[in-house]
């Protein structure tokens, strides 16, 4: 049947009586968005699976535990006819014929009356594609249509106008499917971006050739004026009209100095929303199959910042008590000092034969997992040239993904 | 790959991952927790969806009851979502299923969520890293288990100082407060409780470690206790809901 012979259209079902003959796999996948348009649905079946037994005893639809009869379709606006037996669907779909209801044959799209589309919803939209009996492109279409529309490839809002400000995104550990719904729309309607070192970095090539990206790695200053310079590049922008986004990596309050940013622009009157992230401590290690807690193991996790020794005076973090502690500890740019910190901790307290994953480039697919133990971790790092971004996971959850490894 | 563990962030779908959106559109089979993820759970479309969680006066299912129905219908190739709230490792039990489906040879892979460890506080106008102030995050499961009676050692969660944010624990603050006070911090260390958060009606309260904010308010409760407990970014702005 060729697509010219359909007639794409929304029918308002509530409270309209709808027959739907068959209660197996197809009829289970339909009925939901049935109940849900407000149909008052009637499943004809001897027999249906648990999932439609469910809705039938949630008072969604009524079920009659029996075989087709003619008759069956009086007083209905629409039938589908679902069931295996090519008898029964034709029989239904005589009888939609003859009363002028329009019915869907799942058995043979070509003999009924009408066909049902690939649907999908968006936020208050819903997408319905037909290909005349092409089913599988129908869904391709639709899914593109929606991660479009999720992405914000495809902006379906364009009264709400153009976004201003700066938006602080945390971008994930690395995967660009690891970026929030949100984090991508706002960064597909960015004018400006700028980026880090870390983060989703694949995203910058989907962005429209307008889009300037600032590339904060590269500010050609020392490191703490560096910071300066990147809030003082996001307030420009966003004063001159511009929508900025800031993608980080992880998230923008670990670690992402999304505070400082935070602040700079709030004192200048640029308005600032932030949209969390996925944070690389928790997330790097759940994908390499390290849970950071795990029942009965660790009940507890502390994140740790590695970017300064245990005795250097800049060090806020009491070195001495992490050693005493039971639970897992994630240490975050700590490759460069990993030596002073497994010293630290073995010297107060922690076993030496404490399991350990170090991950280089997390969810990446550079990713590297070196599995060793507190008192080896420095040697195998400097052994196996483990270098940053790393993220390291020390405690007993550390040696429970060697049981997870799946093929 | 027919089973995914994957987290569903603190409750707006738009702090849902590309990946765990992308997966829920085609998902055959969505099994999830908390009834109050509606919103998420729409974007499953016709997916067949199972709350094992607590609904009404329904008890949650049994832990070894879900890992089995997760393996069942992996082994049946279904395409599955089992939905965490927040992260499936992170004061979470997505590691025991993760340890179910790996023993019974059925495929599965982990997609992270935002913690609401982070987010909470984060979307209640709290870093809850800054660097003069925290440096670092101690994240702990608030109800002790019965079934495991390790203990946190309070001692040393209170030596670390930093953020310490309790998950889960809206029955056992007051026991967590005494614990942390014994242990030596302070009694006007500030404590926030964020009801839930990124909702339309997301709350905060201040308080102390010595006078605890009221916990009974909505769930899912996150308490923040530390120096940062205080700030407010959002403070003037339209952001709090």
């Amino acid at each position: 049947m060729s697509v010219e012979q359909h007639y794409l259209v929304g029918l308002d079902l509530v409270g309209r009586r709808v027959v739907v003959v068959g209660g197996g796999t197809v009829a289970q996948r339909r009925l939901p968005r049935l109940v849900a348009s407000g149909a008052a649905v009637e499943v004809i079946a001897p027999h249906v699976t648990p999932a439609v037994q469910a809705m039938a005893d949630a008072g969604e639809l009524t079920w009659h535990a029996r075989p087709y009869e003619d008759g069956d379709l009086d007083g209905a606006w629409y039938a589908i006819t679902c069931t295996q037996l090519t008898e029964v669907n034709a029989a239904v779909a005589a009888e939609a014929e003859r009363h002028r209801i329009f019915c869907v044959r799942s058995d043979a799209g070509t003999e009924g009356s009408a066909v049902t589309p690939a649907v999908g919803e968006h936020d208050g939209l819903l997408v319905g594609v037909l290909s005349g009996g092409q089913p599988r492109r129908s869904a391709a279409v639709r899914d593109g249509v929606l991660s479009a529309l999720r992405t914000g490839a495809v902006l379906d809002r364009p009264e709400l106008g153009r976004l201003a400000g700066v938006a602080l995104v945390g971008g994930g550990p690395g995967d660009p499917e690891l970026i929030t719904v949100r984090g991508r729309r706002l960064l597909a309607s960015a004018d400006v971006v700028v980026t880090d070192r870390l983060g989703p970095r694949e995203l910058l090539d989907e962005l429209p050739p307008h889009v300037e990206v600032v590339d904060a790695a590269k500010i050609p200053y020392g490191r703490a004026a560096s910071q300066d310079v990147i809030n003082s590049t996001l307030i420009e922008h966003a004063k001159a009209g511009k929508f900025v986004v800031r993608l980080k990596g992880g998230d923008s309050y670990l670690f992402g100095r999304g505070f400082e940013e935070l602040i700079a622009c709030a004192e200048a009157g640029v308005p600032v929303t932030v949209v969390p992230g996925v944070t690389s401590a928790f997330g790097v290690p759940a994908m390499a199959g390290v849970p950071v807690t795990h029942r009965g193991v660790a009940h507890e996790v502390v994140v740790v910042s590695g970017h300064v020794a245990p005795d250097d005076e800049r060090s806020l973090v009491d070195w001495p008590a992490l050693g005493r502690l039971t639970g897992t500890i994630v240490l975050m740019m700590a490759v460069e000092r990993i030596r002073a910190f497994a010293e630290v901790l073995c010297a107060n307290g922690r076993p030496g034969d404490t399991p350990v994953a170090v991950i280089q480039e997390g969810t990446m697919r550079t990713e590297r997992v070196l599995r060793t133990s507190l008192a080896r971790v420095a040697e195998d790092v400097t052994a196996h040239e483990i270098r940053p971004p790393a993220i390291i996971v020390i405690g007993p959850v550390a040696a429970l993904s060697d049981e997870l490894i799946t093929e | 790959m027919t089973v995914h563990l994957v987290g569903a962030g603190p409750g707006d779908p738009g702090l849902l991952t590309c990946r765990a959106a992308e997966l829920l559109g085609s998902a055959e089979v969505v099994v999830y927790d908390r009834p109050s993820m509606a919103d998420i759970l729409a974007l499953a479309g016709t997916g067949d969806k199972r709350c094992v969680g607590k609904s009404g006066s329904r008890p949650a299912w049994p832990q070894a009851e879900v890992n089995q129905l997760l393996v069942d219908l992996g082994r049946a190739g279904r395409e599955v979502v089992r939905l965490k709230a927040g992260d499936p490792f992170v004061v979470s039990r997505g590691g025991e299923e993760a340890l179910a489906l790996a023993g019974a040879g059925v495929p599965f892979e982990v997609v992270p969520g935002i913690s609401a460890a982070i987010a909470a506080p984060a979307l209640a106008g709290i870093p809850v890293m800054v660097r003069q102030i925290a440096t670092t995050l101690t994240v702990v499961a608030g109800n002790e288990d019965p079934e495991y009676r390790q203990r946190i050692d309070w001692s040393a969660v209170a030596a670390v100082g930093g953020t310490v944010v309790v998950l889960t624990g809206r029955s056992a603050l007051r026991g967590i407060a005494e614990e942390l006070l014994a242990a030596g911090m302070a009694a006007d260390t500030p404590v926030t409780a964020v009801s839930a958060a990124s909702r339309a009606h997301q709350r905060r309260v201040t308080g102390t470690l010595a006078a605890l904010p009221d916990p009974r308010m909505r769930p899912p409760v996150t308490f923040v206790i530390g120096a940062v407990a205080t700030l407010d970014l959002l403070e003037g702005s339209d952001a709090h809901p």
